[in-house]
C-alpha cells in the first residue's frame, strides 16, 4: 500500500503546531473575555511580535538554501519550521487583529498579503507533494529538468532516421501526424490532471496504420510509437517540474511585499 | 625452443619470439618450471615482472592490490606502520558536534583527508583485520621477507585491504601474479603445488582470525579453532556456480571469504532472492543443527572463495559448545522470518533481485533518491558543490527502480577496485571506515581509477596542478563529505529528506527500505 503524499513527514510537528494553535485561540478568547482586546494592547501586541518574528525567520529559509555548507541544521527542520511556523504567523496576526475586518488601506494591504502569501505557501505544499507522486507513479522516464530539450531533439532525430527508406504511406504518417508532436517541447498545465487521455490522443493515429505495413516497416511504427509515448512523457516531466519551479514566484512576491510593510508597519507603531 | 605435448601442430610456429622468451624467462621461477608453455601463455598477460628501488612502497596499508607478488630478489621488510604512530583508528575526525560553536568550527577547520586515510590496524568497529603475509607481525618491528616469499595474495584474491606497508629494503624484483592469473593457475593440475602453497599459507597464517571473525566461533577455545583450521576446506567458485543446491543434503558449513553469493528459493519455474551472503557471512549451520536438507540454494554471483566445514567436524565442534547451538537456534528463527517475509512480499526478492543484478550489493553507502517526494529542487547537489568548492561529486541522473532513483555517486564499495594500481596511492580508504578519498595533490589524472570503476562513478575533472605547471583532468568522486561533522551535505540538505544512505551489507534491512510502502 501506498503511503498517500499528503501525509505529514513529521508528524510531530504537525501536532505542535496544533496544540499551540488551540493554546493561542484559548489565551485570546480568555483575554477577551477579561478586558478589551485591541492590537496595541499587550496581548494584541504579543501576538503581533511573534507573527513578526516568525515572518523574518521564515523569510531566512531561502538564505539557507544559499549556505549549503554551514552548519546550520539540516534543510528539512528549516522547511518544517517555515510552513508550520507560517501557518502559525497567519493565525497570530488574526489574533493581533482580533479578527477584525482591517482598517485604512496599510492594514488591508498587511491581511491580504498576509494571507495570499499562507495561501501562495499551502499551495506550494499542495503541488510539492501530489507533483513528485504523479511523476514517479504515473510515467516511467525520468529525467533532469535542464536536460529535457536535449533528450527531446535526440528523440526527434531518432525518428526522423527511423523513416528513411520507410514506404511513402509510413512517411507521410509520420510528416503529417507525427513531426508536429515531435517538433518541440509543448509545457502544459493540463498535464496536472493525468497523462492517459493526452496519451491516448497521440496514439490513437497509430491504430489501422498496421494493415498498411510489411512486418519490418511494422517494427519502424512501434519504433515511432515508442518515441511518441518517452516524448509524452517528457513533455509531462518538463511541464510539472517546470511548475515546481515556477509556483515560488507566486510566494516569493507577496512574502517580500508583506515583509517591507512590515517594516513600515513597526516603524509607524513605534514612531507614533 | 621445443613444442609442448599439449600444443596443437603448428601453434608453436605462431609463437612470437618475444613471447617464447617470455616464456622462458617465467620459467626460471621455481613455482612456474614446471608450467607447459601453453598455459603459461594464457598467464603471460597477467604475469608482470617489475623492479622497486630501495625505500619504494610496494603494497600500502589500507591499500587494495589486483596481484599477488612473489619476491624474486631483494628483501622487503613488512611493518605494521600505524599501529607504531599510536593513532586511534576513528574515522570521523573529532567534533563537538552538539553545539553551533562546535559544529561551526569544525566546518570552519575542515579537516585535511591526510589525517584520516592511510591508518591501519583495527578497524574503527572493532573488526580483526587479516594479515596477508607470511609471518607474524608485530607492532614497531619490521619483518623481513627475502627471496622466495610471496606476499600480497590473499589482497588478490578475497580483496582484504592489505593490512601492513611492504618497503623495499634493497633493490627488489617481484613477479606480479594478477588475480586473474592467480584463479587460472589455482585450476591448473600442473601448479597443484603452487595452489597447494597458497592455500596452507592461508590455512595458517589468516584462517583461525577469519573463523573467530564469525560471530558463532568467536567463544571458541584455541584447541577447536585449531581442530576447524586443520580440516576446513578451501574452495573456489566461477561466477554463476550453484555452490549448494536446495533439497541436497545439508554436507558442510560455508563461510565466504571473498565475492558474493545469492541465496535463492525456488518459486514456480525460477527461483527467488532471499538474500546474498558477503565476505565473512555464512551458511548451512541450521540445516546442519537440524540434520535437513539445504532449504535454499547458493549461487556465486562472482568469483567466489569459501571455507568449507565438514557436517562431522562442525557438528562435533558445535556438541561442545551449548552457547553456540543457542545461537544457531536464534538465528534459525531470524532467517526463517525473513524468509517467510520474502515469500509473502515479493517485491522485497525483486529488489534484492535487482541489488545483485546492478552491482548495489557491492554499495557499503548508497545515494538513493525517493523520487515519489522528492521535488527535483537540486538542492542535494547544490549542496554537494558547495561542500566542494564548486564542483559536485554526484550527477542527480541515475537508473530508476521504481520510485528510487540511484543517482551517479560512488557506492563506496565494500571491494574498491577503483583502488587498484593507483601509481601514487592518491586514492585510498582508511580502513574500517566507509569513504574512498581521492586526495587531489597527489592524484596526477591518469584516470586508472575512473576506469576501473563499474559504475562510471569517478569523473574526470579539469584542474590546473601547480605541481606539474599545467591543466590535467583530476579524478573526483563522492567521499561522503569525509571530515564534515553533520555527514553527506546531499542527505543533509534535502528539505524533503527523499536522499537517504542506505549500506546494502544488511540484505533484510536492504529488502525491508526498499520495498518499504512502495506502490
Amino acid at each position: 500500500m501506498a503511503p498517500s503524499p499528503f501525509a505529514p513527514k513529521r508528524p510531530v510537528w504537525m501536532r505542535s503546531t496544533i496544540a499551540i494553535a488551540v493554546l493561542s485561540i484559548v489565551v485570546y478568547a480568555v483575554w477577551r473575555e477579561a478586558s478589551p482586546w485591541s492590537p496595541g494592547g499587550v496581548g494584541g501586541l504579543t501576538f503581533g511580535t511573534l507573527a513578526a518574528a516568525i515572518f523574518i525567520l521564515d523569510a531566512l529559509y531561502p538564505l539557507r538554501r544559499r549556505l549549503m555548507a554551514w552548519p546550520l541544521g539540516t534543510a528539512q527542520r528549516w522547511l518544517q519550521f517555515h510552513l508550520y511556523g507560517g501557518v502559525l504567523a497567519c493565525l497570530f496576526v488574526a489574533l493581533h487583529t482580533g479578527f477584525r475586518v482591517p482598517s485604512g488601506a496599510m492594514g488591508w494591504s498587511l491581511s491580504l498579503l498576509t494571507a495570499w502569501a499562507t495561501m501562495s505557501g499551502l499551495g506550494g505544499v499542495w503541488l510539492q507533494k501530489y507533483v513528485p507522486a504523479k511523476l514517479t507513479n504515473d510515467l516511467s522516464v525520468e529525467a533532469i529538468y535542464e536536460r529535457i530539450p536535449e533528450i527531446a531533439g535526440r528523440l526527434q532525430r531518432e525518428a526522423d532516421s527511423l523513416v528513411v527508406g520507410a514506404p511513402e504511406v509510413l512517411q507521410r504518417f509520420y510528416t503529417t501526424t507525427i513531426r508536429d508532436d515531435l517538433d518541440r517541447l509543448k509545457p502544459s498545465w493540463a498535464h496536472l490532471g493525468g497523462v492517459r487521455a493526452e496519451l491516448a490522443r497521440r496514439v490513437a493515429p497509430f491504430q489501422g496504420l498496421e494493415a498498411f505495413l510489411s512486418p519490418e516497416d511494422r517494427v519502424r511504427l512501434d519504433g515511432l510509437q515508442s518515441i511518441v509515448t518517452e516524448k509524452l512523457e517528457l513533455e509531462v516531466q518538463y511541464s510539472l517540474q517546470r511548475l515546481l519551479k515556477q509556483w515560488v514566484v507566486f510566494h516569493v512576491i507577496p512574502c517580500m511585499a508583506l515583509l517591507a510593510l512590515l517594516v513600515v508597519h513597526i516603524a509607524a507603531v513605534l514612531a507614533f | 625452443m621445443t613444442l609442448d605435448k599439449h600444443e596443437k601442430p603448428g601453434e608453436g610456429s605462431a609463437v612470437d619470439p618475444e613471447e617464447a622468451a617470455a616464456i622462458q624467462r617465467m620459467k626460471q621461477y621455481p613455482f612456474l618450471a614446471h608450467c607447459s608453455d601453453i598455459v603459461l601463455r594464457k598467464l603471460l598477460p597477467n604475469l608482470i615482472e617489475k623492479p622497486f628501488v630501495a625505500g619504494e612502497t610496494i603494497l600500502r596499508a589500507g591499500g587494495y592490490s589486483d596481484a599477488a607478488h612473489y619476491l624474486a630478489q631483494g628483501v622487503v621488510a613488512v611493518r605494521m606502520s600505524i599501529i607504531e604512530t599510536g593513532r586511534p583508528p576513528v574515522a570521523a575526525p573529532p567534533a563537538d558536534t552538539r553545539s553551533f560553536s562546535g559544529t561551526t568550527r569544525a566546518v570552519l577547520s575542515r579537516t585535511s583527508a591526510e589525517d584520516v586515510v592511510q591508518r591501519g590496524g583495527i578497524g574503527a568497529n572493532g573488526e580483526v583485520l587479516v594479515t596477508d603475509v607470511s609471518t607474524d607481525l608485530s607492532p614497531n618491528l619490521d619483518v623481513l621477507l627475502q627471496a622466495g616469499d610471496v606476499f600480497g595474495e590473499m589482497s588478490a584474491l578475497s580483496r582484504y585491504p592489505v593490512s601492513a606497508d611492504v618497503v623495499a629494503q634493497t633493490d627488489v624484483t617481484c613477479l606480479l601474479i594478477r588475480t586473474p592469473a592467480l584463479r587460472m593457475m589455482f585450476k591448473q593440475k600442473e601448479l597443484a603445488d603452487f595452489k597447494r602453497m597458497i592455500d596452507e599459507r592461508y590455512r595458517s597464517r589468516t584462517l583461525a582470525n577469519q573463523l573467530r571473525s564469525v560471530e558463532l566461533f568467536a567463544g571458541l577455545d584455541e584447541e577447536s579453532i585449531a581442530e576447524l583450521q586443520a580440516v576446513a576446506d578451501l574452495t573456489s567458485y566461477e561466477p554463476g556456480a550453484v555452490i549448494v543446491e536446495e533439497g541436497a543434503p545439508a554436507d558442510a558449513f560455508y563461510l565466504v571469504r571473498g565475492g558474493f553469493v545469492k541465496v535463492a528459493v525456488r518459486a514456480g519455474a525460477g527461483d527467488a532472492a532471499v538474500s546474498y551472503l558477503r565476505r565473512g557471512d555464512h551458511a548451512g549451520e541450521i540445516a546442519l543443527l537440524l540434520d535437513r536438507t539445504w532449504p535454499v540454494s547458493l549461487h556465486a554471483i562472482e568469483h567466489v572463495e569459501m571455507v568449507k566445514i565438514g557436517r562431522e567436524h562442525f557438528q562435533k565442534v558445535l556438541a561442545r559448545y551449548p552457547d553456540v547451538q543457542q545461537m544457531v537456534w536464534e538465528s534459525a528463527v531470524a532467517r526463517l522470518k525473513e524468509r517467510g517475509r520474502v515469500v509473502r512480499e515479493p517485491l522485497t526478492a525483486r529488489y534484492l533481485q535487482l541489488a545483485m543484478d546492478t552491482g548495489l550489493i557491492h554499495g557499503e553507502s548508497v545515494l538513493l533518491i525517493d523520487l515519489s517526494t522528492c521535488t527535483r529542487c537540486d538542492d542535494c547537489v547544490r549542496a554537494c558543490s558547495d561542500t566542494h568548492g564548486g564542483t559536485p561529486r554526484f550527477v542527480r541522473e541515475g537508473t530508476k527502480f521504481r520510485r528510487w532513483s540511484v543517482p551517479q555517486a560512488c557506492y563506496q564499495c565494500t571491494d574498491p577496485v577503483c583502488m587498484i594500481g593507483c601509481p601514487t596511492g592518491a586514492i585510498s580508504r582508511p580502513l574500517g571506515t566507509l569513504e574512498v578519498t581521492i586526495n587531489k595533490d597527489t592524484c596526477i589524472g591518469c584516470h586508472n581509477c575512473s576506469k576501473r570503476c563499474p559504475w562510471d562513478n569517478i569523473v574526470d575533472v579539469p584542474f590546473h596542478s601547480p605541481t606539474l605547471g599545467r591543466d590535467i583532468e583530476l579524478a573526483t568522486k563522492c567521499d561522503l563529505c569525509l571530515g564534515r561533522p553533520q555527514g553527506p551535505a546531499c542527505v543533509q540538505m534535502c528539505p524533503h529528506g527523499s536522499a537517504v544512505r542506505i549500506s546494502f551489507k544488511d540484505p533484510a534491512l536492504v529488502g525491508r527500505t526498499l520495498s518499504e510502502d512502495a506502490s
